[in-house]
């Protein structure tokens, strides 16, 4: 079996290990901030019909100039964006109706709200070095500084649907920014199991727990279909992967792998054509993982998940691929009245 | 070393103690691949949500602002945004 494949099956513990202890921590911060559950955004008005977009911060977002699409588009369905897409949808004029919140670092997710703290680039090369938004490689403190004021000028119509494990420095921001908060716990072990953290949670707080499904974006898509019960879901900027040409550089776990492998990280890339473009993606362990957690909960959801990324390794059993004007044109209206 | 290993006289040969070699690999391996984990789990075979089982022992914090939910929505989406 390629190294790739291989470590990524060891990823689901090594997830856990990663992210459970700060994870709850966090939720131990955040507790008093808590007013509200995710539950309650069912009950309120956001988009029409049962059809919602729910937007990734992959790098299809600017090669297919999926957002400036939607907006020309006027969809009256629900938007649903992950944190590290909110900048370049309000950049492109598409205000989510949710932006969801997972990932406890205690630094890095701040930044895709805007960080108002920051007066100076970090030592962190997170952002200059990541794949999914280009406009964060050039003058940092000038990209963060606009986006500061974009989000605060659009923070009190937007609502975030923020895990209990999302980091203090988040919570605050958004806050800030006038945003309104709808708590969840991520699901972080089977909730049946003797011991189980996440049946802990829940009593220590009474929030319903998401299987978030690896990353941000899968588990704004769990949220749209679990939470808000739309039964038609397009994806733009999920990609799960990496676009050709990337360098392995700037690839999100780079240091990772070469700190794990040395000089064989290479092998730890998965290189797959996507069927309906012919251009070779590419993936690393994370990311193949993430996939492949996808497609599993995909063929098991009730709702039709449409990828309109076009482009990407999100397809197989579950998933439908069309290109985004397509779904648009089919969901015009915002689909069937929900 | 285990107790029962020593012994009364000095060998030229080093020994490595292979087990506690193996925990340290383990756990270099263990910390490596957490490093490339996601930001939240994934719970293999169980539901996309979980809403707990009847009323939780602790409830959580109460809502001071219970009120106020703005049906802020009116302003999000496509429609409407700036730079129309």
């Amino acid at each position: 079996m390629e190294l790739g494949r291989k470590i990524a099956q060891a990823l689901e513990a090594a997830t856990f290990e990663r992210v459970a202890g700060v994870g709850l921590a966090n939720a131990e911060a955040n507790r008093s901030r808590i007013a509200r559950s995710v539950l309650e955004l069912a009950e309120t008005p956001l988009g029409s019909g049962d059809a919602a977009i729910v937007v990734g911060a992959g790098p299809s977002l600017y090669r297919r100039r999926s957002l400036e699409r939607l907006r020309a588009s006027r969809f009256a369905g629900t938007i649903v964006a992950a944190d590290g897409a909110l900048g370049a949808c309000l950049r492109a004029g598409v205000a989510p109706h949710v932006v969801v919140s997972v990932d406890p670092h205690p630094e890095r997710i701040v930044r895709w709200f805007g960080d108002p703290t920051l007066t100076a680039p970090r030592g962190d090369d997170y952002f200059r070095r990541q794949e999914m938004d280009p406009t964060h490689h050039g003058d940092e403190l000038a990209v963060n500084r606009a986006l500061v004021e974009l989000v605060d000028a659009h923070g009190p119509k937007l609502k975030v649907a923020a895990a209990t494990s999302a980091a203090p420095a988040v919570v605050e921001r958004c806050e800030q920014a006038g945003m309104d908060l709808y708590w969840w716990n991520p699901m972080y072990d089977d909730y049946d199991a003797p011991g189980s953290l996440s049946r802990r949670l829940w009593e220590m707080n009474g929030l319903p727990c998401l299987n978030g499904g690896g990353n941000v974006g899968t588990a704004a898509w769990v949220l749209t279909n679990a939470v808000l019960g739309k039964r038609r879901i397009g994806l733009i900027g999920i990609d799960l992967g990496y676009a050709p040409g990337t360098p392995y550089e700037k690839t999100q776990y780079y240091p990772e792998l070469v700190d794990l492998l040395g000089d064989r990280f290479r092998e730890a890339f998965i290189h797959t054509e996507n069927p309906a473009t012919g251009e070779t993606w590419f993936s690393d362990p994370a990311y193949h993982w993430f996939r492949n957690v996808f497609l599993e909960m995909a063929r098991g959801a009730e709702c039709q998940t449409v990828n309109c990324t076009e482009g990407g390794l999100l397809f197989g059993d579950g998933i439908t691929t069309a290109t985004l004007d397509h779904f648009l044109e089919a969901t015009a209206g915002g689909g069937a009245r929900g | 070393m285990p107790e029962f290993l020593k012994g009364n006289y000095k060998v030229k040969a080093t020994i490595e103690d292979k087990a506690d070699a193996a925990d340290s690999t383990d756990e270099f391996e263990k910390k490596a691949l957490s490093r490339l984990g996601g930001s939240i789990c994934f719970v293999s075979r169980k539901s996309l949500m979980w809403r707990g089982d009847g009323q939780p022992p602790a409830s959580r914090a109460t809502r001071e602002n219970g009120d106020d939910d703005k049906a802020k929505a009116d302003g999000a989406g496509t429609k409407d945004r700036a730079g129309a």
